[in-house]
């Protein structure tokens, strides 16, 4: 396969993601048996469904509320709830929730990240590994009950913004965890940097007397920053079992409410959320890829200077 | 016999006896819980065995056992997809067909682009009422953590050489059936199937506990069950209870040991396939 496939096919997934997850929940919402409307209206106990229809833009079939829904969403309007919130603007909620997710991922990160870098540069004893592995077999659902309840015993049933910031922090910790998060972050790493040392040319960069590390990290890294957007995809999925246990208002407690009360109006806007938020990890990814390349490629010695 | 293979078998032995006790956990399941009796309220395993009862006087065991009911065959299903798409990846990289790979490859990162929490509460909301089982969550489960295992796979078949080695092993006389059976899958890519099968089965269980977990905080019905019957999660909700103060420790317990037991079962089945 040639180099560039890879990074093509993440640039294009990258683009068409946020476009395709609307499109195929606005298929099945047609696909689903009776009228989209009926979930809004239901006949049997409120009348006007065709009304409602075609103010929510359901009465000229899917290919219309989609590329409505769209071209509205590229401005930052969401549309409004159907049932959860009905008629409020899903923005809003929107504005009130993404800032919450974006500072448990953060705060989920930095175990990651210091995993990663401590693996990297071989700090990390490979003894310790067993203590991550154990600790990641928990999933994220028992400890984020563990850290519902001390939230809850400490600041009580309604405690405010104090209760709401050690919610983040350690509803992050626990994504940072549990189900292996942190432990295949460690394991990950070492493993990636192992295989490339073994390489013939970094073990005459060692003969030489030049850094491992600067020599095996321009072609390690692509596969450092896939592992990495793994992790905070898997971030982002235990986010929404961690939000609602734990009781934060994020983007993935919008998305569970909304599921549970067939909320296509709030679904359809926090995906799109995901999915953009997916997209850019991609996108990153393949343009770090093609940095690494184009580095690459100017330096075709593939040595550094000793240090 | 080396100590290595001794612990291998043993691994497997108590791996198989663990999954074949969930299996039967789920089979001797009753239909309905008994109903509540209000003599019984609290009691500890001491007190009713095997479980204890929880606050409604129900034997809690009775929820340990339509659990394993709701998890047993959907995990062993999403295991097995799981390991059929890893194989089928192995073996593409083997067979010279690059083609073949890239769009597999392809397929892949286009499947693992979403977190998958987001996939699956999109197919529960799109499940029928009648549908609400945990079966199509854990199909739709193994086919997002299919593109993982077949590139763990595809990687392992390509650091054995891919279709390099199976000229060799052609050139010494052995038949297609036998290199790709024996060779690669048996010998070579073993450990790797059988991990990731396993680590997908356990994640099913996890999940199917999340997601009722989710569904009893929101007192609402779950995506993974009918509303007759209860999930592990229940034991865990009550176990949290306890935290806060009920006198429900015992289902605390029990609900801990059934996800330990989940995990160890997992675990076994890793070391069991480990490489020699």
């Amino acid at each position: 396969m040639t180099w560039w496939m890879r990074p093509l096919v993440r640039l294009v997934a990258a683009v068409l993601l946020p476009l395709v997850v609307p499109a195929i929940i606005t298929g099945a919402l047609w696909a689903l048996p009776g009228d989209p409307a009926n979930i809004i209206c239901p006949p049997e106990t409120c009348d006007g469904t065709a009304a409602l229809a075609a103010r929510w833009n359901l009465d000229q079939g899917p290919l219309h509320f989609y590329l409505d829904w769209m071209s509205k969403a590229v401005t930052l309007d969401m549309g409004r709830s159907w049932t959860l919130m009905a008629g409020s603007p899903v923005y809003d909620e929107m504005v009130r929730s993404v800032p919450n997710t974006a500072l448990l991922v953060l705060w989920a990160t930095i175990p990651l990240f210091l995993g990663t870098l401590d693996a990297a540069l071989g700090l990390l004893p490979r003894r310790v590994d067993l203590l991550w592995q154990a600790i990641g077999l928990l999933p994220a659902v028992i400890l984020a009950l563990l850290v519902a309840a001390y939230v809850e015993i400490t600041f009580g049933a309604f405690g405010g913004d104090e209760a709401l910031r050690w919610k983040l922090l350690l509803g992050g910790l626990v994504l940072g965890l549990a189900d292996g998060a942190l432990a295949g972050a460690v394991t990950g790493t070492r493993t990636t940097f192992e295989e490339e040392v073994k390489q013939r040319y970094v073990q005459i960069a060692m003969l030489r007397g030049e850094s491992v590390f600067a020599n095996a990290m321009p072609n390690v890294l692509p596969a450092l920053i896939g592992q990495m957007r793994g992790r905070l995809l898997h971030v982002l999925s235990g986010a929404v079992v961690v939000e609602v246990v734990v009781g934060i208002p994020g983007l993935g407690e919008l998305l569970w409410a909304g599921t549970l009360k067939q909320d296509f109006g709030v679904v359809l806007a926090a995906t799109f959320a995901f999915s953009a938020f997916s997209g850019a990890l991609m996108l990153f990814q393949g343009l770090s890829e093609i940095a690494v390349a184009w580095y690459v490629h100017r330096s075709p010695a593939g040595v550094v200077e000793a240090r | 016999m080396s100590p290595r293979r001794g612990l291998r078998g043993f691994a497997l032995a108590a791996a198989a006896v663990l999954f074949f006790v969930l299996l039967c956990m789920g089979q001797a399941a009753p239909e309905y819980v008994s109903s509540p009796n209000l003599d019984n309220v609290g009691r500890g395993m001491l007190e009713h065995p095997p479980f204890g009862t929880d606050e409604r006087g129900i034997p809690i065991h009775e929820y340990a056992l339509q659990g394993a009911g709701i998890v047993g065959i959907p995990a062993l299903v999403a295991a097995l997809i799981t390991m059929a798409f890893a194989t089928l990846a192995g073996i593409v990289r083997c067979a010279d067909a690059p083609w073949l790979d890239t769009a597999l490859q392809a397929a892949g990162e286009l499947v693992g682009a979403l977190p998958r929490m987001v996939v699956i509460l999109v197919v529960a909301l799109m499940l029928p009422y009648d549908w609400r089982v945990l079966l199509p969550v854990a199909v739709c489960w193994a086919l997002l953590a299919a593109p993982a295992a077949m590139d763990e796979a595809a990687s392992s078949a390509g650091r054995l050489g891919g279709a390099r080695f199976v000229e060799a092993l052609r050139a010494h006389g052995f038949t297609a059936t036998r290199i790709y059976a024996y060779h690669i899958l048996w010998n070579n890519l073993r450990p790797v199937i059988v991990r990731q099968g396993a680590e997908v089965g356990m994640q099913v269980v996890f999940l199917e506990i999340a997601l009722s977990y989710l569904a009893l905080a929101s007192r609402e019905p779950s995506f993974t069950h009918p509303e007759s019957s209860y999930s592990w999660a229940t034991l865990l909700y009550q176990g949290y209870t306890w935290i806060l103060g009920q006198d429900l420790f015992h289902s605390m317990v029990l609900g801990l040991g059934l996800v330990a037991l989940t995990a160890g079962c997992a675990q076994l089945f890793r070391l069991a396939a480990s490489a020699r």
